[in-house]
């Protein structure tokens, strides 16, 4: 009865075969219990709690209520947050209960949450960063020095005899015991005359020693948890969207009265963007980035009523000028054809690069191309919103909270003090769901059935054809090397549809140990939407350059590794040698392989900003097989990374399994097509996505490469800049073909 | 006209088009919602539920063809979570986002009734279904480790 059928193969089938690295899984803590619940919003206050800072309250049965700013996208972030409070309260992992905190309440508070974090304040990453790690360790302190003073008061003794533990405070000498939910109501009136110090991390005892595993698995295994598209509301109807088949077209005409008897149907309504009005709110995002497609929604009792009447309805769009892109071949060339003129935007530029090319030893050129993508989250865009005369409820799967609550603002014309954002689990994120646009799609249906909860889903074709995809990429690179081998000047020209960026291109380490270097961008004015996809810029551009150093590598005739390794020991961050040593020793680099196989490496950092001991630094090692008819295995995968420090081991080790498979899937299988301006592909018939089948057994996680800089910089995006270049480079190895564009799937591997 | 379906061990009346796909008889009628929605064309398996205990894509399974046989959801898998794989999904920390993994847990367990002991390759066969956070690693070890314990138990 399994009716699965097999992605598309093509030209060649991807298998793989039992890897060298190990598994290592977390420890056993699933017994620590900190949980949150299926409905993670509107959750009252225990009676009797008390609220020690808007960050955290605790009840009077010893509850300790966490407030969490960052959706959890599946990343942990959650936990980590109730981690931090963990390390400071005293208190037990089973006692800590988070949840979201409102953005409403951000609103009227002066910003109380979102402060910490500026425009990230409710983004669903970085939950390690140092302003909300030092504000959670802040306010736990706090909170366990004032349960101490409370408890000092009442019993007559000082402060300093105290102990917190275990959600009990003990007088040591007398031995005397008050739970932490005795004395919150006092406690929380305290004032201190000296805040306290968060430990010295030498001193920690949760952070670092212990693994928790995310605090919400228990609610996923048996099926409670309520993502978007799971919350039921009384009264709620459901809607079944369709937008401009081609991005910014209009909307024609439909007939209603074609579908208007068929069963449950309720209504039919028509969204046309609203023109921008001048506003006092101040979003994360420009609100340019949400911007409303025309579209029309079927609104019916039940959703497969609303989506069957949906495919009923005659629609006549107008397609405006994105129509005149009738094929994908004409945009990358297109793309392409901008590299070949200056770039009408000079992004970095240091020393006489035509002055490197004229003493050049030997030059290097080659052409480079990345497609459009989808982030294809498991949960197709939906949400849930109810709007009345004076008020709006959004319940939705967010990946920034704040920008979904200002955006409910905007569409619906209501006052932000009367808008109420209830954030739901997230059924997978990689970007997609931080520009809201689907938020402002499910107000701007809900607006014209108001009174009632309306429930509204993208079916997967439409999610995967009314994206905001990684945008559309093209680079020339030109180097010179010098009499070592080394590159002595690089000019990079960057093409793209707007929204692609030159992050990981103008502001990596190789930018900054070349002596001459000009980058240069240029943008196409392509129609296709464009937004954040898993390290934005950066998943195409560390293609791009790593690709490019490998081919800068064998013209110089010096082994991949080495040729890094003498690039990367100029640049003042010891994080990238380390790296490049780590994954060379666990890759067992160098050791003869037969004809056939060959081992690539790439290194690449998200987020360092052309500054050094910044970012998270990935070294990948891949292994291949690629038999004579062009079937590709994929052998082994390694990584080596540098986050400076890292909390939690198992938490990092999971990101970087998901970030390397996901870039793995992007370089492997990822690229929509274009015919008369409209995205082709909608479902994973056509959109494969790599399964188990496809995936390295394991992926080898090696923690060598951490530098010990004080940060904890972020994982779940870095790795997937070096999986597709090392990727490339051992297909070069193994097959003596050089690929320069994604989806590999598309390339010929055949060799003799 | 109601159908009367059979989901977790309990009869249940559903007054829906019986072409209605038994994945949104599950949702929007009785308002089971561990059985998640991801592409309506059985593609990705998060809609996985066991029909007479075979594993089955219920995007594509009509109510129609749902009466007189045995339905049984992510809710049902165990009354508390004690299935071994729930427990070893929690202990190894397997899900990152979630959504995918409620037909994660029954392509799984339906393989295991199956195979108590799989090799790589049954799992690869058997286990089909579209994880995007990549949590492949983790699910294919969760498996293994289920069937070392079951082999442990059988023996003594």
């Amino acid at each position: 009865m399994n009716q699965v059928t097999g992605i598309d193969r093509r030209q060649f089938v991807l298998s793989t075969l039992a890897a060298g690295g190990v598994l290592v899984v977390g420890l056993h803590e699933h017994a620590l219990g900190a949980e949150l619940q299926a409905i993670p919003w509107d959750r009252d206050n225990p009676p009797g709690s008390s609220e020690f800072t808007p960050w955290l309250s605790i009840a009077p049965d010893d509850t300790v209520i966490v407030r969490v700013t960052t959706p959890d996208i599946g990343n942990g972030v959650v936990t980590q947050a109730a981690a931090f409070v963990m390390e400071e309260l005293g208190t037990s992992w089973d006692k800590i209960r988070p949840e979201y905190a409102s953005t409403n309440r951000d609103y009227r508070d002066g910003h109380v949450y979102s402060q910490v974090a500026g425009i990230t304040g409710y983004f669903s990453g970085r939950s390690t960063g140092p302003d909300r790690m030092k504000t959670y360790m802040q306010v736990a302190a706090s909170a366990r020095e004032r349960l101490k003073a409370a408890a000092a008061a009442q019993w007559g003794v000082k402060t300093a005899e105290i102990d917190a533990q275990n959600s009990v405070l003990t007088h040591k000498p007398s031995g005397r015991t008050l739970r932490f939910g005795e004395v919150v109501a006092k406690a929380a009136k305290v004032k201190l005359e000296v805040e306290p110090t968060p430990k010295d991390r030498s001193q920690w005892t949760f952070l670092t020693k212990t693994n928790p595993a995310k605090v919400q698995i228990p609610e996923i295994v048996n099926g409670a948890a309520v993502y978007g598209m799971d919350v039921r509301l009384p009264n709620m109807v459901y809607a079944a969207l369709r937008q401009s088949p081609v991005h910014g077209g209009k909307l024609k005409s439909y007939d209603a009265d074609a579908i208007k008897n068929m069963p449950g149907v309720l209504a039919v309504v028509a969204v046309r963007p609203q023109e921008n009005k001048p506003s006092d709110l101040k979003p994360p995002f420009p609100f340019g980035v949400s911007t409303a497609q025309h579209g029309v929604a079927v609104i019916a009792d039940h959703y497969w009523q609303a989506r069957t009447a949906l495919d009923a309805l005659p629609i006549q769009w107008d397609d405006g000028p994105g129509g005149q892109w009738k094929t994908t071949q004409q945009m990358n060339d297109a793309a392409i054809q901008a590299l070949e003129k200056a770039g009408e935007k000079i992004e970095k530029s240091v020393g006489d690069v035509d002055a490197g090319f004229r003493s050049a030893h030997k030059m290097v050129e080659a052409n480079y191309l990345t497609p459009y993508c989808e982030q294809a989250p498991m949960e197709p865009l939906n949400g849930t919103a109810m709007v009345t005369k004076d008020r709006v409820d959004l319940w939705h799967p967010s990946q920034h909270s704040q920008m979904a609550y200002m955006v409910a603002a905007d569409e619906s014309g209501i006052a932000p003090e009367h808008i109420y954002f209830h954030q739901t689990y997230v059924g997978g994120g990689f970007g997609r769901r931080i520009f809201s646009d689907d938020a402002r799609m499910v107000v701007a249906v809900a607006k014209q059935f108001p009174g009632r909860p309306v429930h509204v889903i993208w079916s997967r074709e439409e999610a995967t054809r009314q994206g905001r995809y990684r945008a559309l990429m093209a680079g020339k690179f030109k180097a010179a090397l010098g009499t070592d081998g080394l590159p002595t000047a690089l000019l990079a020209r960057a093409s793209g549809g707007p929204g692609f960026s030159v992050s990981g291109l103008a502001d990596t380490a190789c930018t900054g140990v070349i002596p001459n270097v000009q980058i240069e961008s240029q943008v196409v004015p392509f129609h296709v939407l464009t937004g954040p996809y898993r390290g934005p810029g950066y998943n195409s551009n560390a293609f791009f350059v790593e690709t490019f150093i490998d081919e800068c590598a064998i013209t110089a005739g010096i082994d991949p590794l080495e040729y890094r390794l003498k690039l990367y020991e100029k640049w003042p961050d010891i994080g990238w040698v380390k790296c490049l040593r780590e994954v060379r020793e666990k890759s067992r680099w160098g050791q003869p392989l037969p004809k056939g196989q060959g081992r690539g490496v790439a290194i690449a950092n998200w987020g360092m900003r052309g500054k050094a001991d910044a970012g998270t630094t990935v070294a990948t090692v891949v292994k291949v097989e690629v038999s004579k008819e062009g079937k590709l295995k994929i052998l082994q995968i390694d990584v080596a990374f540098d986050t400076g420090r890292v909390l939690n081991q198992d938490a990092v080790r999971a990101e970087l399994e998901g970030g390397t498979l996901f870039g793995l899937n992007m370089s492997l299988n990822e690229g929509l097509t274009i015919k008369d301006g409209r995205i082709v592909e909608g479902n994973f018939d056509v959109y494969p996505i790599i399964r188990m089948a496809d995936a390295p057994r394991t992926i080898g996680v090696h923690f060598g490469g951490l530098s010990d800089n004080p940060r904890y910089n972020e994982i779940g995006e870095p790795p997937a800049g070096s999986v597709g270049p090392a990727l490339g480079n051992a297909i070069f190895q193994a097959t003596g073909k050089r690929i320069r564009s994604t989806p590999f799937r598309h390339h010929d591997l055949r060799w003799t | 006209m109601a159908t009367s379906i059979n989901v977790n061990g309990k009869m249940l009346d559903v007054d829906a088009d019986p072409a209605t796909p038994l994945l949104w008889v599950l949702r929007d009628y009785l308002g089971m919602t561990g059985t998640k929605f991801g592409c309506g064309i059985a593609q990705c398996g998060a809609c996985t539920v066991h029909i007479d205990g075979a594993p089955t894509r219920s995007c594509q399974f009509p109510l129609a063809a749902s009466a007189g046989r045995k339905i049984v959801t992510i809710e049902g898998l165990s009354p508390d979570s004690s299935h071994p794989l729930q427990k070893l999904w929690m202990e190894m920390n397997v899900p990152q986002c979630g959504y995918c993994q409620s037909g994660m847990l029954m392509a799984a367990a339906a393989l295991l009734k199956q195979i108590p002991q799989p090799t790589d390759a049954d799992i690869d066969q058997y286990v089909s279904n579209i994880c995007r956070c990549g949590t492949y690693p983790r699910v294919r070890a969760a498996i293994h480790k289920a069937a070392e314990t079951h082999a442990l138990r059988s023996r003594t």
